[in-house]
């Protein structure tokens, strides 16, 4: 696979703590790739030592399989960011800004043109920036990054301060440029639903620790159906069913089955009935990528 | 990628007020040292010498190192704002670029300051009725003024580049200056940058400077401060992370 970035140990450590741990990331050409965290799991910070504004700890990053060390002119040319919140200058207008960016970018007008029509700021492009709403800097962030239309975009958390509207509109653009420009996109963010409507696949960071890194699919195929039993005697049942090979959790009035097969949910309800145990309920739950995230990390005891 | 760099800073500048400075302080500083010589005619009776001997001391003593700690402080706070640290550290850009480009723009407005104060300078004398010839030294005076401006500035930018605030290193540079006047009084002039402008200036002896070995010196001395001023702050740029 044609690997364009990724991070080989890739650790940070403020003051003696790990806020990025052994982090291997890999994104290949033309995904999207979705990292997807909590709040402080070390996503801007993995972010920011991909493009060299922080240094790492331990371990290193390679774009485009080079050393960011040696070839960081080469790299950062090649690559357009968002990170934190948007960078401007208040008191220049928006194309001013994007100027600056034009005249340290060398790249030839008509992009900074359709950039902003990309981003749908033509009409307000001689407004101070500073009077900018949040969502418009946003947006004139995303236009800066994508200008030069680099190989490599680097957004984090791209849809901040929009508006539904304008979430929508920044989704389908960002998945558009795989196919358009032939970029490939790293994204970070903490909403799950965000990653799920545009990453072609998945990280998951919690902790500085990577939880989770494949396709979307294989993500989604962590959701397997569960099947809970609700019978009279929850600890008979358990019992017996454990002796006939059947390991279940207790989960609230119910016994928790993974990976049931059909023949074998038959199997489970002839011994319960033939043991005289009342069974009240059998359903099937299907875990919601939200659980699977929660799970994954640890989050909902803190919720 | 030099020159894109300053094209780029021209660009920050635009909409900001920091080119009303560049007229008000010259012209300040040289009321000031006219009415001074016009009042004290008594004692001021070497004309011109006497005249540069008040303006510039307004002029080269206190306001012009504090114009260039606010113009330093001005173009980097541009940058501390607004999480812009992030732009520029992740543009194909050198952080010797970077630095040179703000020392380019700062340099390119020192010459336009000293260029107005000489002109101030020849005006006020020419009102106050001064009949003789312009001194000789006065091209030099600016000169080497403009070189010793230009190493405080590598100093001022080296601190303003690290410290967020906008008021701190233009104390320092306050500070500097009177220092800088104690160390010229003492005759260790040529080890301090702020004493540098008032030596080159001939601020404080008109006939300062006479000497090949002391005016080689001079300019050995500016160039030293501004490779090792320059060569730490692009080194901090290099190695320390960005905090936008």
């Amino acid at each position: 696979m044609n690997q364009v970035v990724s991070t080989h140990n890739l650790s940070k450590q403020y003051n003696g703590k790990y806020c990025v741990r052994d982090l291997n990331l890999s994104v290949a050409k033309g995904e999207i790739f979705g990292f997807l965290g909590p709040n402080g799991a070390g996503k801007s910070t993995t972010l920011k030592m991909i493009l060299g504004l922080t240094r790492p700890t331990k371990g290193f990053v390679t774009v485009f399989e080079k050393g960011f060390e040696e070839n960081r002119g080469f790299i950062l040319s090649q690559t357009g960011s968002l990170i934190e919140s948007p960078s401007y200058y208040g008191h220049l207008t928006g194309l001013e800004n994007m100027r600056v960016v034009q005249k340290l970018r060398e790249v030839p007008d008509k992009n900074v043109m359709q950039a902003l029509r990309i981003v749908r700021l033509e009409k307000q492009k001689d407004k101070k920036v500073s009077q900018y709403s949040l969502g418009m800097k946003q947006r004139l962030g995303i236009a800066m990054a994508l200008m030069s239309f680099p190989k490599v975009l680097i957004l984090d958390e791209p849809t901040n301060g929009l508006d539904p509207a304008g979430i929508g509109e920044i989704r389908e653009l960002i998945k558009s440029l795989p196919q358009l420009h032939g970029m490939t996109v790293l994204l970070s963010s903490h909403l799950l639903s965000e990653i799920e409507q545009i990453a072609t696949s998945v990280g998951i960071i919690n902790e500085g620790e990577m939880l989770f890194q494949g396709s979307m699919s294989e993500l989604k195929s962590k959701s397997q159906p569960t099947i809970k039993i609700k019978t009279r005697n929850n600890k008979l049942a358990q019992e017996l069913l454990r002796i006939n090979g059947f390991s279940s959790i207790q989960s609230g009035e119910s016994l928790v089955f993974e990976d049931l097969l059909d023949d074998e949910v038959i199997k489970v309800n002839q011994s319960l009935v033939t043991s005289n145990i009342d069974v009240l309920r059998i359903e099937e739950h299907k875990k919601s990528l939200e659980n699977i995230f929660l799970d994954l990390t640890g989050k909902e005891q803190s919720l | 990628m030099l020159i894109r760099c300053v094209q780029a800073e021209f660009i920050k500048l635009r909409h900001t007020r920091i080119w009303l400075l560049l007229f008000i302080l010259p012209l300040v500083s040289v009321i000031i040292g006219c009415f001074n010589f016009y009042m004290n005619q008594g004692v001021l009776k070497k004309e011109w010498y006497s005249l540069w001997s008040q303006v510039s001391l307004f002029y080269g003593e206190f306001f012009f190192p504090i114009f260039i700690a606010i113009l330093c402080a001005f173009l980097w706070r541009l940058e501390h704002f607004n999480k812009n640290w992030n732009m520029i550290m992740t543009a194909p850009i050198s952080a010797n670029s970077i630095f040179f480009s703000k020392l380019i723009v700062v340099g390119s407005m020192l010459t336009f300051s000293q260029g107005f104060f000489g002109l101030l300078y020849f005006f006020g004398g020419k009102l106050l009725g001064l009949t003789s010839a312009l001194p000789v030294e006065l091209f030099g005076w600016l000169l080497r003024g403009w070189i010793a401006a230009l190493t405080i500035s590598t100093l001022q930018l080296a601190l303003s580049m690290r410290i967020k605030s906008f008021a701190v290193p233009i104390g320092i540079g306050f500070c500097a200056a009177i220092l800088g006047l104690g160390m010229y009084v003492i005759n260790l002039g040529l080890l301090f940058p702020h004493s540098l402008l008032t030596i080159g200036m001939g601020i404080l002896n008109q006939s300062s400077i006479s000497s090949l070995w002391n005016n080689l010196l001079y300019y050995i001395m500016n160039g030293v401060y501004i490779f090792v001023f320059s060569l730490v702050a692009i080194y901090r740029m290099k190695k320390s992370d960005v905090v936008a």
